[in-house]
């Protein structure tokens, strides 16, 4: 057994014993820590964190979750890390991300589901009365649900994009994947009253409240879904903190959630809207009149004019994140948050 | 940011003060840097309103602001960097109303209106990086290279005493009680502190005169609580929780929680009183909601552990919050003058998102085992028994009355009050206010001359409770109150606590003893004078600490 001590951020010191055989994920949740984490299986990098001294051994990860750069530079991930000695770790998180109770899981009937453009679905799920819980949908606007199909062994991760509320209500906006299984629940079974098991809520891709900067969304597909979370969260707390959103698809007919923008945005007028479309070659009588590119490129353009750095917070594809987190680093933004859509 | 206001102040060996990106309690530099410049800006609303006062102008509107807004800027209470930015736009209006009272009054006077400098004068920024640019100019260390530290100290004193009086007085003020003689007393301190004083006397005399006006202050407010609530009662409240759907509500406004009460009538949810609300449970009015089904938890710093565990919506009406931690973020609700980032805040009394949230948590699953203690020993019900106690002094029954007042923290000293409370002889009555006596309220204390040995007289919001006894068995043995056989073992965290010292030492009470550690601000040689002039003591060891105010008082 050996000792592991993390420090948080904000200056938090978390300590739990671990032994060689298992990751460190697993040997803080033995202890009741629930360290900021979602794949588990090393593709998403959301556990990473530095490595400061001591003996450690990594299985294999994929280089989207921890590149061989960041690796060079201390970079782990708790969830394939293995302690043979005491062990110091710098954690890129506040101790408020850390939770001291394991993740709840749920059970949720769906209320509501549809189309959301032309590769997407929209459902909404209503979580059914919890003797633990009760029937509240209590999370941080920003954080995402694993959905589970019961009995099935099918379980996946999509961000929710609501805002937390007393009504229990979730809504997701997924991706449906070519084969996936999921996707193919979604698109073949799933239908109003049927249950599914929520795992959470997860995720540490949340407002950093403490920034003074403006905060400035990047949302590609249904990456869109947490941008939407916490700019409703904003627009309930009349949040004045200047906001922007760059939005982008592949075609027109994929677009989606206009209704749910303009509404946000009458409530929070600061709030200005981007959409972009990657491959507007469309019909003649739909012809994009807005942003022909990607969002990264829209961002590029307005980071070049902007006066304050603002805080970038971008989710979609890894290939979209790899390119705003470039744009950003070379357009001088400040702190950069992403969550990685990863294919399912 | 610089900020030393409350104890738990960061301190190495050779000097105290939180002056890195956020302080112990969890402020950020930007948040503590916008609450200087707020101040600043009240200053200048200050420096009107004390010149319009003078010739009979008045504005009831930027008093009530002064109040507010200083309560605001209290240890644990407003946090959100955004707000701080509006409060401030709405000093400066107020500030120009001030101005514009005071110039109209003294033409009417056929006086020339004076052109005041410094902040009178200060033109806050428009946008958040404008105001962090201009801090400096507001920062309560700015002249410190230049006259030193203890007329900085005895700035700061007087600073914190008066936020400490605002923070009463706009509890007092809700309630619509208001005195005159608070604003003014408010306004004279503004202006004093926009003059930036550079000599010991002056502070040292407006220290002691916002002490009397925190005694207005506390008298406003224990008007204000018995006026809308009637007279403390003793009570025997629940501290463990009962089955079923469940609010909790913290901090100190009695107003808040009566809204709270209203809005759950015939709901079929229990509203909790936290640590620090528990008197409410002794005044008639709030007593009478059979809804109001007991107090949760102790003091404030364990509100993480306590509110994360608590299956119901939280709801923060004063001072003392601490960050909220994702397990209830969701679900704490701030109110008045508090306010985190991110977190719900309720501006106009209206709780009805409270009452969805708690219809929407499970609340409580079973009863805990019934357990109770007895709280409501307020000025009223002591002296209601006045001739006993009087009695139980004359006959030797009650050797000596041990007040255990103030503030409880985190910090690992704090402990000594409990061991205090525990080491008192079993012929002495123990006094105690305030969230210090969390630590010990829970025990069985017995009896002395028929009476408790332990009488809660309420929160540091209560004091003026305290005081009143304290006077009228003085009155009543014909002694002055430092011949009383009576000991003041007081904790201080903030700046109400800073406020009531002052208010002891305004009223000629001495020896009372401070701890766990004695305010940052305060330099050695400012010490000097508190012990010289007041006999203010530093607490040691509890038993040897008794022993001498016992054997002081024989
Ligand atoms: S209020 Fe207390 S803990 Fe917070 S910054 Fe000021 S001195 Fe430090
Ligand atoms: S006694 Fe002190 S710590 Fe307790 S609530 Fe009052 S001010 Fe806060
Ligand atoms: S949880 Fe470790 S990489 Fe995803």
């Amino acid at each position: 057994m050996f000792k592991v001590e993390l420090l948080t951020r904000d200056g938090a010191a978390i300590a739990f014993d671990a032994e060689p055989s298992e990751n460190l994920l697993a040997a803080a949740e033995r202890a009741n820590i629930y360290l900021p984490s979602s794949c588990r299986e090393g593709a998403c990098g959301a556990c990473r964190v530095t490595h400061a001294s001591g003996d450690i051994e990594l299985d294999a990860y994929s280089s989207a979750a921890l590149s061989d750069a960041e690796r060079a530079a201390g970079g782990i991930l708790l969830c394939r890390a293995h302690a043979h000695g005491d062990v110091a770790l710098h954690a890129p998180f506040d101790a408020a991300s850390i939770g001291f109770a394991p993740t709840p899981q749920r059970r949720a009937t769906i209320v509501d589901i549809g189309p959301a453009g032309a590769r997407a679905m929209r459902i909404v799920l209503q979580y059914e009365e919890d003797p633990e819980f009760g029937r509240a949908a209590q999370f941080v606007a920003g954080q995402f649900g694993e959905l589970e199909i019961p009995e099935s062994g099918i379980r996946r991760s999509y961000s929710l994009a609501n805002a937390p509320n007393w009504d229990g209500k979730l809504e997701f906006l997924i991706r449906l994947q070519p084969g996936g299984a999921f996707s193919t629940y979604l698109r073949e079974r799933a239908s109003i009253g049927d249950a599914l098991i929520v795992h959470g809520p997860k995720g540490q891709f949340t407002l950093d409240e403490a920034s003074l900067a403006p905060r400035w969304f990047v949302a590609g597909g249904t990456g869109l879904a947490p941008a939407l979370s916490m700019l409703r969260h904003m627009a309930e707390l009349a949040d004045p903190c200047p906001a922007r959103l760059f939005f982008g698809v592949n075609r027109v007919d994929e677009l989606f959630a206009l209704d749910a923008l303009e509404e946000i945005r009458a409530a929070l007028p600061q709030l200005a809207v981007t959409i972009c479309v990657w491959a507007p070659e469309t019909p003649p009588e739909t012809r994009w009149r807005g942003f022909a590119g990607t969002p990264a490129e829209a961002l590029a353009q307005s980071l070049a004019n902007a006066s304050e750095r603002p805080d970038i917070y971008v989710c979609g594809p890894p290939a979209l994140i790899t390119a705003v987190e470039t744009v950003a680093l070379a357009g001088g933004a400040g702190a950069t948050y992403a969550e990685r859509f990863s294919a399912a | 940011m610089f900020c030393y206001q409350c104890e738990q102040t960061f301190r190495s060996d050779n000097k105290a003060g939180c002056a890195g990106a956020k302080g112990m309690c969890g402020k950020d530099a930007a948040t503590a840097d916008l609450q200087d410049v707020l101040l600043h800006v009240c200053e200048g609303i200050g420096q009107y309103l004390h010149r319009a006062r003078r010739l009979g102008a008045t504005d009831a509107e930027a008093d009530r602001f002064l109040l507010f807004a200083f309560f605001t800027t209290l240890t644990n209470v407003n946090f959100s960097a955004a707000k701080f930015v509006e409060f401030i736009q709405r000093a400066a209006q107020l500030r120009d109303g001030a101005k514009a009272l005071y110039e109209k009054a003294a033409r009417e006077a056929g006086e020339t209106p004076e052109t005041l400098s410094g902040a009178a004068a200060f033109v806050p920024a428009k946008d958040m990086a404008g105001l962090l640019a201009q801090a400096g100019e507001a920062a309560i260390r700015k002249d410190v290279a230049r006259l030193g530290e203890d007329v900085v100290g005895l700035r700061a004193l007087v600073l914190y005493g008066l936020k400490g009086v605002c923070a009463y007085a706009h509890h007092a003020c809700v309630l619509g009680e208001e005195r005159d003689a608070i604003y003014a007393a408010v306004e004279h301190a503004l202006d004093l502190l926009a003059s930036e004083p550079e000599d010991i006397g002056p502070l040292l005399d407006e220290a002691l005169a916002l002490g009397r006006a925190n005694f207005l202050a506390m008298e406003a407010l224990d008007a204000a609580n018995t006026g809308n609530f009637g007279t403390p009662e003793p009570t025997s409240v629940r501290v463990t929780p009962i089955k079923g759907k469940a609010i909790l509500v913290s901090g100190h406004d009695l107003k808040d929680l009566h809204a709270i009460l209203e809005a759950t009538k015939d709901k079929g949810i229990n509203v909790y009183t936290h640590g620090e609300l528990l008197p409410a449970h002794s005044y008639p009015a709030l007593r009478s909601y059979p809804h109001l089904a007991g107090n949760y938890g102790g003091a404030w710093q364990d509100q993480q552990k306590e509110f994360a565990e608590f299956p119901g919506p939280i709801v923060m009406t004063s001072n003392c919050l601490i960050e909220p931690q994702p397990r209830y973020r969701a679900r704490i609700f701030t109110a008045g003058p508090v306010g985190w980032p991110g977190v719900r805040h309720i501006a106009n009394e209206d709780f009805t998102q409270v009452v969805q949230a708690a219809l929407a948590l499970p609340g409580f699953a079973e009863d805990a085992e019934e357990q109770r203690i007895t709280v409501g020993f307020g000025r009223a019900a002591v002296l209601g028994v006045a001739d006993k106690v009087i009695d139980a002094v004359k006959s030797g029954a009650i050797r000596h009355f041990f007040m255990i007042g103030g503030c409880d923290g985190a910090a690992p000293g704090r402990n000594y009050y409990a061991d205090f409370a525990h080491a008192t002889p079993d012929d002495t009555v123990i006094l105690t206010l305030g969230c210090g006596k969390y630590r010990f309220n829970k025990h069985d204390f017995g009896t002395v001359g028929g009476l408790p040995r332990l009488l809660d007289m309420g929160q540091c919001n209560d004091a003026y409770s305290a005081l009143v006894v304290a006077t009228k068995l003085a009155e009543a043995f014909g002694v002055g109150v430092n011949e009383l056989p009576l000991s003041l073992i007081v904790s201080w965290f903030e700046q109400k606590a800073a406020a009531v010292l002052l208010t002891l030492l305004a009223l000629g009470v001495r020896n009372v003893r401070l701890g766990p550690t004695l305010p940052a601000f305060l330099t050695p040689a400012l010490v000097d004078v508190l012990v010289e002039k007041f006999g203010v003591l530093p607490i040691g060891d509890a038993r040897a600490d008794i022993d001498a105010a016992l054997s002081r008082a024989a």
